[in-house]
């Protein structure tokens, strides 16, 4: 069992944005872990924001065979900017956003264990975002190169490339600052009694997240040091001319993009297994299973990266290891989708908002889950490699996956937050607009992709365009939709009815139970015993 | 030295390893 150990002292808690500064310079200077929860997710909307115009004009030019609107090389720029913009400024913020705010208030802590860090771990966010879209005001333009980064592309690109890689160590250092205050704060500052198997899975689920942070992202850094080294500094990792490989790139690059999906997917499992209990009024169904599944899979994402690079020429051997390591990630996957399902069954059921978004959850990440297992298949994915099919399914991951999981966090804790509710309403309507229209986009792209239509292209044969029309008309639509999300929150922030002490009436969690709604500025300054 | 200033040198010194070691191993797998 572990204690809490407060190093702050009471003076400088007074310090955390509450006593000494308004205006801006609370926001600037705040070391409160609920103050940088809430930069982190507004930071991660705007980016979100940002990430879904450009998604936008990809869908725009798209609608039509023939080139419309833009020019080949600004669609690879915005195919690049989005992947880069969605993936390290939209998704991995908000969920840090999310373990700020909740984790301290879940496990008994007051604060983050190191306070000005968590700051300073938030702060790094504007620079690196401002850093990426600088790159498409310097010569040649933002890097056109796919979020991916491959070499040796990455080596003939403009200053862009340069700009695109110091945001990349940014957001990495960033990402690895955040995971040490994390780990830390869970393993060293836990209530009395809070022990690690009575922790809510959210924090679990943060807990392995951070540590596959701490281990991927120096690779991801590496890689791009090493292109910014090829580029500049006469070095030839990458070049074959110099007795480098392309192929390395990919090898690295993917050792990290691997666990990446789990980084991003992990805390969204969280969020679930927090929400489908609280409105099923019953306790997560197999709660050991669920903590040894997120682990597993957690191990497993380090064996399987080259699933993502079958074309590239490997041994049979080897395609068929990370085809069959691959396929077992299946296994500890469906136990955690099986637990949800069986914590809903025979529960009793309500479907507020958050619990919609989780179902949604349920339903498309089980699907996207089901069209990576096609992809795993080595046969298949040198069919399909590259196609639509692959941009259906991650997006079905990522977006099905993180972001319907964000929202239900969202409607779950807004009135925790901040005191207020949501209309319930309104929120179901966000629901079914951004699930029809999710589907509307991604489903079809399916189609797309086993007929053999290429991803980052801006111009297709005219037999891809019935479902590249309602594809864009989908993306119109559910970007619309987001823009309505923003219209919830700031009218429940405004003028939202008062929220009960405890609106979700199966929430169990500590921030439930013991503390009031709003919660306070300070909380757990005395930490709670638990028996 | 706190605890929290242990954990965190600990997951600071996996993190400067991975990232020093895996471009030092490529560099001098092309010497």
């Amino acid at each position: 069992m572990s204690a809490v150990v407060d190093n702050h002292g009471h003076a400088a808690h007074d310090e955390h944005g509450g006593g000494y500064h308004g205006g801006i310079m609370r926001w600037i200077t705040t070391t409160n872990h609920k103050d940088i929860g809430t930069l982190y997710l507004w930071f991660s909307f705007i980016m979100f924001l940002m990430g879904g115009v450009m998604a936008l004009v990809i869908r725009t030019e798209l609608f039509s065979p023939g080139l419309q609107w833009v020019n080949p090389d600004f669609f690879n720029q915005m195919t690049t900017m989005h992947g880069l913009i969605m993936v390290f400024g939209a998704i991995m913020p908000a969920f840090v956003g999310f373990a700020n705010w909740q984790i301290p208030l879940m496990i008994g802590a007051p604060d983050m264990a190191f306070a000005r860090m968590n700051n300073w771990s938030f702060w790094i966010l504007p620079f690196a975002g401002s850093l990426l879209i600088l790159s498409f005001f310097v010569p040649g333009g933002a890097p056109g190169v796919g979020w991916t980064m491959y070499a040796p592309l990455t080596v003939q690109m403009g200053m862009g490339m340069d700009l695109t890689i110091f945001a990349v160590h940014l957001l990495g250092m960033s990402s690895i600052m955040g995971s040490i205050n994390i780990i830390t704060t869970i393993l060293n500052m836990r209530a009395p009694g809070m022990t690690l198997m009575r922790m809510p899975l959210f924090v679990w689920t943060w807990l392995i997240t951070a540590y596959l942070l701490v281990a991927a992202m120096p690779v991801l850094a590496g890689a791009v040091t090493m292109t910014l080294t090829d580029r500049h500094f006469g070095t030839t990792f990458f070049n074959a001319a110099g007795g480098g490989d392309p192929v390395l790139y990919q090898h690295i690059f993917w050792f990290f993009g691997h666990p990446e999906v789990y980084i991003i997917a992990l805390p969204a499992f969280g969020v679930v297994s927090q929400v489908i209990p609280a409105f099923s009024r019953k306790p997560l169904f197999g709660y050991a299973s669920m903590v040894y599944a997120t682990s597993a899979i957690a191990i497993l994402s380090f064996i399987v990266w080259a699933h993502h690079m079958y074309t590239v020429g490997m041994p049979v051997t080897a395609q068929l290891f990370f085809m069959y390591a691959t396929t077992i990630i299946a296994v500890p996957t469906g136990v955690k989708v099986f637990n949800w399902v069986a914590t809903m069954w025979k529960g009793s059921l309500t479907f507020e908002t958050p619990m919609l978004f989780a179902i949604g959850f349920l339903f498309l990440f089980t699907l996207g889950g089901f069209t990576g297992l096609v992809l795993s298949l080595v046969a298949v994915d040198v069919q399909l490699h590259d196609t639509y099919y692959v941009v259906a399914h991650f997006h079905y991951v990522m977006v099905a996956g993180a972001l319907f999981s964000a929202f239900a966090g969202v409607y779950f804790w807004l009135p925790k937050w901040t005191g207020r509710m949501y209309d319930e309403t309104l929120g179901k309507i966000h629901f079914w607009l951004t699930m029809i229209f999710f589907n509307m986009i991604f489903f079809v792209q399916h189609f797309l992709g086993l007929a053999g239509m290429p991803r980052r292209i801006p111009d297709y044969p005219l037999m891809f365009e019935t479902w590249n029309k309602i594809s864009s008309i989908g993306a119109w639509g559910f970007g619309l939709s987001q823009v309505f999300f923003l219209y919830i929150v700031l009218k429940a922030i405004r003028s939202g009815e008062k929220a009960p002490e405890k609106p979700w009436e199966g929430a169990d969690s500590l921030e439930w139970t013991h503390l009031p709604t709003p919660v306070p500025h300070h909380t757990w300054e005395t930490p709670p015993v638990l028996k | 030295m706190s605890r929290n200033v242990k954990t965190a040198l600990v997951l600071v010194s996996i993190a400067l390893t991975t990232f020093f070691g895996i471009i030092a191993k490529y560099w001098m797998l092309n010497q």
